[in-house]
């Protein structure tokens, strides 16, 4: 499910940003990659509405592709559960 | 004149519905060319829309702004970020994103903001059954989002201020920085105004105030039709217009082409009536700015009046040219240039201050497109009409007055 979610982030990253989908890695920061509060705002909103969960208020602010990714797979397997 | 310290207009940008850079829009101006067309909008549902309006139709965000920043702005934002960038080219001014200048400032007008934005918002709300919105909704919409992103892609650190005037928020934009020049606050300034007002909402909001001009297909280029005795108001158009305006001596020290010396502003209010304009408000608006100017009524050669073309407007411009200037008004050339570009409400008094500063600096002024019956209401002036007026232009005027009662009136000296 991971892998689907890296998909949407490289998907969105490459059609917002040109980003090169190959840098969009687990590991990468989301420092490097430019991704600041507002684009990361944008891509909460979009996990949001493709994937029909809710992201609390408070939630810790990632720092990396894979904390990002963590954040909305637990938040999807709990829907799904 | 207050001060000895001169300003300088060294840069000129614009987003236009032509399509085309500033030497062929105003090339089409003094050919008295229309750019209004036929504005349709039409969904499952709104009732269909069908007004002459003015689009920026060919305006492509991403190949001026790159792909990135069209994201975070509305509209009136990429239109006026890319004037302003233009205008900076234009002069000769190298990007200083990375090298800030904190006596250099931005100044800027728009009378609805990000509307579009909004409106997008209120659909997804209240139509669509979505419980939210996107994320960027408040930094889209906001009215001082424009001024904000030309701030932060040219380094200008000296101030960034949005005015919101309705019809004269550019022009007071403008003006408003002239003493700032003259006292040595700032050397620099960005100035100018953008617009995207045809959302549904917006154009439905002018239609009730029964001030649009009417048309089809066929006879919308014509629809805006100042000071003519069939006039029907005005046409609502989407543009941006930016200048650089600078300390004169900077200019020269830089080799900086000066197009005209922004001369006097004046400011002043009907306190009166909201939409009902003053001819004594204006009269007192124009003959502060020739005074603020060091210039005399003798001295003006051209006047861009405000001209929306609606019936009870243009008249009352007209008698208080005839106040101002007395005898000589037989002299004055008028033109109204919103026959040809509409009226781009808080863009349109910089496009027109361009349209000035344009004529001063080609000693050529544009007509009034479409002027072929002057309303007896609207006589006393040297209408242009037909085709430009050529010939020896010293000093001249841009007029912008607002519902509200808020009058703007810009002066501009020939640089040569």
């Amino acid at each position: 499910m991971k892998q689907d979610y890296l998909t949407l982030l490289r998907e969105f990253l490459h059609k917002r940003e040109n980003i090169d989908p190959a840098r969009v890695t687990p590991e990468a920061s989301l420092e490097e990659l430019k991704v600041d509060s507002l684009l990361l705002l944008e891509l909460l909103f979009e996990f949001e509405d493709k994937l029909g969960v809710t992201i609390p208020q408070g939630v810790t602010p990632p720092k990396t592709v894979g904390d990002l990714l963590a954040i909305v797979d637990g938040l999807k397997v709990g829907k799904d559960a | 004149m207050a001060s000895a310290r001169r300003v300088a207009v060294t840069g000129l940008g614009l987003v236009n519905p032509f399509g085309g850079d500033l030497a062929d829009f105003f090339g089409r101006m003094l050919r008295g060319e229309s750019a209004i067309r036929l504005f349709t909008r039409e969904d499952k549902t709104t009732r269909p829309l069908a007004v002459p309006a003015v689009r920026c139709a060919s305006f492509d965000a991403e190949a001026a702004l790159g792909r990135s920043l069209p994201f975070t702005m509305d509209r009136y934002s990429q239109l006026g970020a890319t004037a302003a960038l233009s205008a900076w080219s234009d002069a000769g001014l190298p990007r200083t994103k990375d090298a800030p200048r904190n006596d250099w400032g931005v100044s800027w007008g728009t009378a609805l903001g990000g509307t579009l934005t909004f409106e997008s918002g209120y659909m997804d709300l209240l139509r669509n059954g979505r419980d939210r919105v996107p994320p960027l909704s408040v930094v889209l919409g906001m009215s001082n989002a424009a001024a904000s992103h030309i701030s932060i892609q040219l380094g200008l650190g000296a101030s960034s201020t949005t005015y919101t005037v309705a019809c004269a928020s550019s022009a007071i934009a403008i003006g408003e920085v002239l003493s700032k020049l003259r006292s040595g606050e700032a050397t620099l300034m960005v100035v100018g105004g953008s617009e995207a007002p045809l959302s549904y909402g917006i154009v439905r909001a002018w239609e009730a105030m029964r001030v649009l001009a009417g048309g089809d297909e066929t006879s919308a280029a014509r629809a805006c039709r100042p000071f003519n005795s069939d006039r029907q108001g005005l046409v609502l158009g989407e543009g941006a217009g930016a200048m650089v305006l600078e300390d004169w001596d900077h200019a020269v020290r830089r080799g900086a082409r000066i197009y005209a010396e922004f001369a006097g502003y004046g400011n002043t209010s009907d306190h009166d009536h909201l939409v009902r304009p003053s001819v004594e408000g204006q009269i007192r608006a124009m003959r502060m700015a020739i005074l603020d100017g060091g210039l005399t009524p003798d001295e003006i050669d051209y006047i861009n009046a405000h001209g929306t073309a609606t019936r009870e407007g243009d008249p009352i411009e007209i008698a208080a040219i005839r106040g101002v200037f007395g005898s000589r008004s037989e002299a004055v050339a008028v033109s109204a240039t919103k026959s040809m570009h509409g009226h781009m409400l808080g863009a349109t008094g910089v496009i027109e201050a361009i349209i000035t500063v344009m004529s001063l600096a080609s000693q050529e002024a544009p007509p009034t497109a479409h002027l072929d019956a002057v309303d007896r209401d609207c006589t006393g002036v040297r209408h242009i009409t037909g085709g430009p007026l050529r010939g020896s232009l010293r000093a001249a005027l841009s007029n912008s007055f607002a519902f509200g009662g808020s009058n703007s009136v810009l002066a501009f000296r020939a640089a040569h």
